[in-house]
């Protein structure tokens, strides 16, 4: 075995196990720790790969994005972070994700260590030496070599399984978050009452049914459960509400988009969503790495990936308007029946980035632009400061808006607004440069640029069509079954002030 | 075996009737096998042909009709992406980092233009009586099959949806197709004119060159389609009326653009006949397709199973005997494109540059676009 012939370096098995305290059962089965036998091997021969991973282990691993995760933080504020953890139901493993960056850390400085010797080395091979002497530098420069490699392999490997358990802690919370399931979410506002009616209540099914406005059952033929057809005047209450909320938001400073619909799965996931977990609401292509979004907030998140914004750019708000595609595994009840969830939607959706100390400030602006077009509209809704084990995981802060249905005879979802802090942008790689400060001459010395700081992005639904439908159909229903335009749409359904059956 | 018989005689009769029982079940097996083999082939045959359709290649297609004159600039001319890089309406870059390349988003005005085209053909094709409908872009493949689209082909345009039958639509005619499937229709109820508005899907396999840049050639975009269903009678009088449509909407938006009877190779499989619309493009120096009108004739019906039950002749008693009901027969479909906003935003930008670089509004959509006039660069 090679090892006798490294005298005088420290590479040996008892450093290596130093890098390797006794783990938990979970280290098992890890790729690097099967790297360990080979290594000798790896020694001997010059090997890239170790044998003994799977080659789809080492795929997946090598492919994968890194988030610019705050380890130090995490570390410094682990019981807060624990805390968090529990508090929101999530699977997060925090003690081995120390584990392993503790490990990773020791290992990347053994990493360097060896790197020194082996310079070491070859800086002692530069003078003048006796044959058999070079010809014992050369070997041990070999052996360092051999084993840098493969020591830096297992860094890599580290590195993927630190990201994987890493990226799966939640973000933090806001302190006046209710800390629990749905039942503890707080009412911040009340607008309106429920409507009364002096005749028997009909849904919007029957509503849409009377009026020729959807059609389920071909749908489910030609495509599926949960598709529909929208016809007649629905066609132009979708294009009435998508053509006033993009207005009305404009009014508001928003940049107007629309989006790809088909983006790559890691875009996906950089948002925080899951497009390969059991009951992903993911549709994927196939034979390519591209998914169906499930809302614009992903490719609007993906406008600036992997920048650094002038800060003067900030904030930076658009209004996208796109379809979005869910396959809704794992929801079902007579709740969803109708246009209630659905496969296929438009929906417009409002995205901020900004400074983080302005965040705060940009969510309840997000939340009182819903709240006034909502209004306008005439509703009857509340707003929810959502509970801890309700936030999913990229949002600090969620504020969602629920919606009178008399058809329903309950209040139902009809948007969401999410203040997701430095989640996304650390995935997604989106930082600004803060302005610097005055001197003499600027650039002068590159001591004097800021450090470039990670953004804060928020999200939030202007418009989700079919929910609106149903509050409108259902709200504004009149005794003969027609249904009256509220004031703000009338201008965008060419000035009619109501939707009645087709004679 | 319902008589009277001696036992050998039944016990013969009994092993007869087993052999032939099992043979048949081998023979049956055998003809669904051939049916399906006999389907596969004949379902590659293409429609028959209008009588007037020119015989050849692309350059056999016959120019119908010819609008309007191409535009002189006293200026340099610029296409479309320049002008969209200049007035902050596009994004190819980042698309083609977050989804890939032929991706795109539009921005700004841009933005409100799309509203604007998508607005206006809806209600010029509803003043005409089409019913207006959104439909689903993902649908099982065996629709887009019936429809005459190969989804599983080497370079398919279709994108399919991993572990499932589903398929992205390349246009709407897919979904509207379907909405009759598997029907008979009284007669009285036909024509049927939709006209759908939805987001289409293609993979451009096999599509390269210079052409395909910017907005001409793309992954997605928004169509508004027209699609009717008639009795077969009726169905060349529906494809004037159609490419009718089309060139009147073309027109008052101030194209210049010339109509062509596509020659025989460039009919695709479904098409009895087809009228192109090429636009005059002046930054790309050449007449560009803006739409497509087909007569499908019995193509689609016959594989989507769309038939018409014929009214019947006025009788004492109209239900007194089946014998009184006319056979259905299979209705004839057409579809043709309203606005397919990419390419007439390029016909746009491209035509109505002005120097400065903005872009003029053509008249018909200023109303769409909250009275405005001018597209400019934002201050």
């Amino acid at each position: 075995m090679k090892m006798s012939c490294l005298k005088g370096t420290t590479i040996s098995f008892s450093c290596l196990k130093l890098a390797f305290p006794s783990y938990p059962s979970s280290f098992q089965n890890l790729p690097f720790r099967r790297t360990i036998k080979p290594l000798s091997a790896a020694l001997q021969t010059s090997p890239a790969t170790s044998p003994s991973t799977t080659k789809a282990e080492d795929q997946v691993a090598r492919s994968h994005w890194k988030a610019a995760i705050d380890f130090k933080w995490i570390k410094d504020n682990k019981e807060a972070v624990a805390a968090n953890i529990r508090n929101r139901n999530s699977d997060a493993d925090l003690e081995l994700v120390l584990q392993l960056y503790d490990h990773f850390f020791n290992l990347q400085k053994e990493v360097e260590r060896v790197r020194g010797e082996r310079n070491a080395v070859a800086n002692k091979m530069k003078g003048k030496m006796e044959q058999s002497q070079r010809q014992r530098l050369i070997e041990e420069g070999k052996n360092l070599k051999e084993g840098l490699i493969a020591l830096e392999e297992d860094l890599l490997k580290l590195n993927d399984k630190l990201q994987l358990e890493a990226q799966r802690i939640p973000n933090m919370t806001h302190p006046n978050v209710p800390i629990g399931g749905e039942d503890s979410s707080m009412t911040r506002k009340l607008v309106g009452s429920a409507p009364e009616f002096s005749f028997p209540v009909k849904d919007h099914l029957e509503l849409g049914k009377e009026l020729c406005l959807f059609d389920f059952d071909t749908a489910a033929e030609v495509s599926g459960s949960k598709f529909y057809y929208l016809k007649n005047d629905a066609v132009l209450l979708e294009m009435a509400l998508v053509n006033w909320t993009l207005s009305e938001v404009m009014k508001r400073g928003f940049t107007p988009l629309t989006t790809p619909e088909l983006v790559r799965s890691s875009v996906v996931e950089k948002c925080g969503f899951q497009p390969r977990g059991n009951n992903t609401q993911v549709y994927s292509i196939e034979d390519s790495d591209q998914c169906l979004i499930g809302t614009a907030e992903i490719p609007v998140g993906g406008l600036h990936m992997d920048s650094i914004l002038a800060e003067t750019l900030l904030p930076l708000k658009y209004v996208a308007f796109s379809h979005c595609f869910r396959t809704e595994a794992g929801a079902a009840g007579s709740a969803t029946r109708g246009l209630y969830r659905v496969h296929q939607f438009s929906k417009v959706e409002m995205f901020i980035f900004c400074r983080p100390e302005e965040s705060e400030h940009y969510h309840e602006e997000l939340i009182k632009i819903e709240e006034d077009m909502f209004s306008s509209l005439g509703l009857h809704f509340k707003t929810l400061d959502m509970a801890s084990e309700d936030l999913g995981a990229p949002a600090y802060r969620k504020f969602d808006v629920e919606a009178w249905m008399p058809g329903l005879e309950r209040f139902g979802e009809i948007s969401s607004a999410s203040n997701c802090t430095d989640y996304q942008s650390r995935r997604l790689g989106i930082r600004y440069r803060p302005s610097e400060a005055p001197v003499a001459s600027p650039k002068s010395s590159k001591g004097n640029l800021a450090p470039p700081l990670f953004v804060h992005t928020l999200n939030a639904t202007a418009c989700a069509v079919p929910r609106m439908i149903i509050c409108l159909l259902e709200n504004y229903q009149q005794e003969d079954g027609s249904i009256l335009i509220p004031e703000p749409l009338r201008p965008f359904m060419g000035g009619r002030s109501v939707i009645s059956r087709k004679l | 075996m319902k008589g009277k018989m001696e036992q050998s005689q039944r016990q013969r009769l009994i092993e007869e009737g087993k052999n032939l029982k099992e043979g048949l079940i081998a023979l049956e097996e055998d003809l669904l096998k051939l049916n399906d083999k006999l389907q596969l082939e004949a379902q590659r045959i293409p429609n028959m042909t209008h009588p007037n359709v020119p015989i050849g290649g692309e350059d056999s297609s016959m120019t119908r009709k010819l609008v309007g004159s191409a535009p002189e600039f006293s200026f340099p001319v610029k296409d479309h992406l320049e002008l969209g890089k200049e007035l902050c309406l596009f994004d190819f870059d980042t698309a083609a980092e977050v989804s890939g390349s032929k991706f795109y988003y539009l921005k700004n005005d841009a933005v409100l233009l799309e509203m604007a085209l998508v607005n206006w053909t809806l209600s010029e094709v509803m003043k005409r009586g089409f019913t207006p409908l959104t439909t689903p872009e993902l649908v099982r493949s065996s629709v887009v099959e019936k429809c005459g689209f190969q989804p599983r082909g080497n370079n398919t345009q279709v994108y399919s949806i991993e572990d499932s039958d589903q398929c992205l639509i390349g246009t709407a005619e897919i979904p509207v197709g379907g909405l009759h499937m598997d029907s008979i229709l009284a007669e009285t109820l036909l024509p049927l004119k939709y006209v759908a508005f939805s987001h289409c899907f293609r993979t451009e396999a096999g599509a390269a060159g210079s052409a395909t840049r910017g907005l001409y050639r793309v992954h997605q975009f928004s169509k508004v389609e027209m699609f009717i269903f008639c009795r077969p009678e009726e169905s060349e009088h529906y494809h004037e009326e159609l490419i009718k449509i089309e060139e009147d909407m073309f027109s008052s938006l101030g194209l210049h653009f010339k109509t062509l009877d596509m020659a025989s190779e460039d009919l695709g499989a479904p098409a009895y006949r087809k009228f192109d619309v090429e636009a005059w493009m002046p930054g790309l120096e050449r007449f560009g397709e803006i739409s497509s009108a087909s007569n499908c004739t019995d193509y689609q019906s016959r594989r989507l199973g769309i038939r018409y039950r014929p009214s019947e002749a006025p009788v004492a008693s109209p239900k007194s005997s089946k014998g009184n009901l006319a056979p259905p027969l299979f209705v004839h479909t057409l579809n043709a494109t309203a606005c397919a906003v990419p390419r007439m935003i390029i016909c746009l930008l491209e035509n109505y540059q002005q120097e400065d670089g903005s872009i003029l509004i053509p008249e018909p959509l200023r109303p769409f676009m909250g009275g405005r006039s001018v597209i400019s660069r934002k201050l």
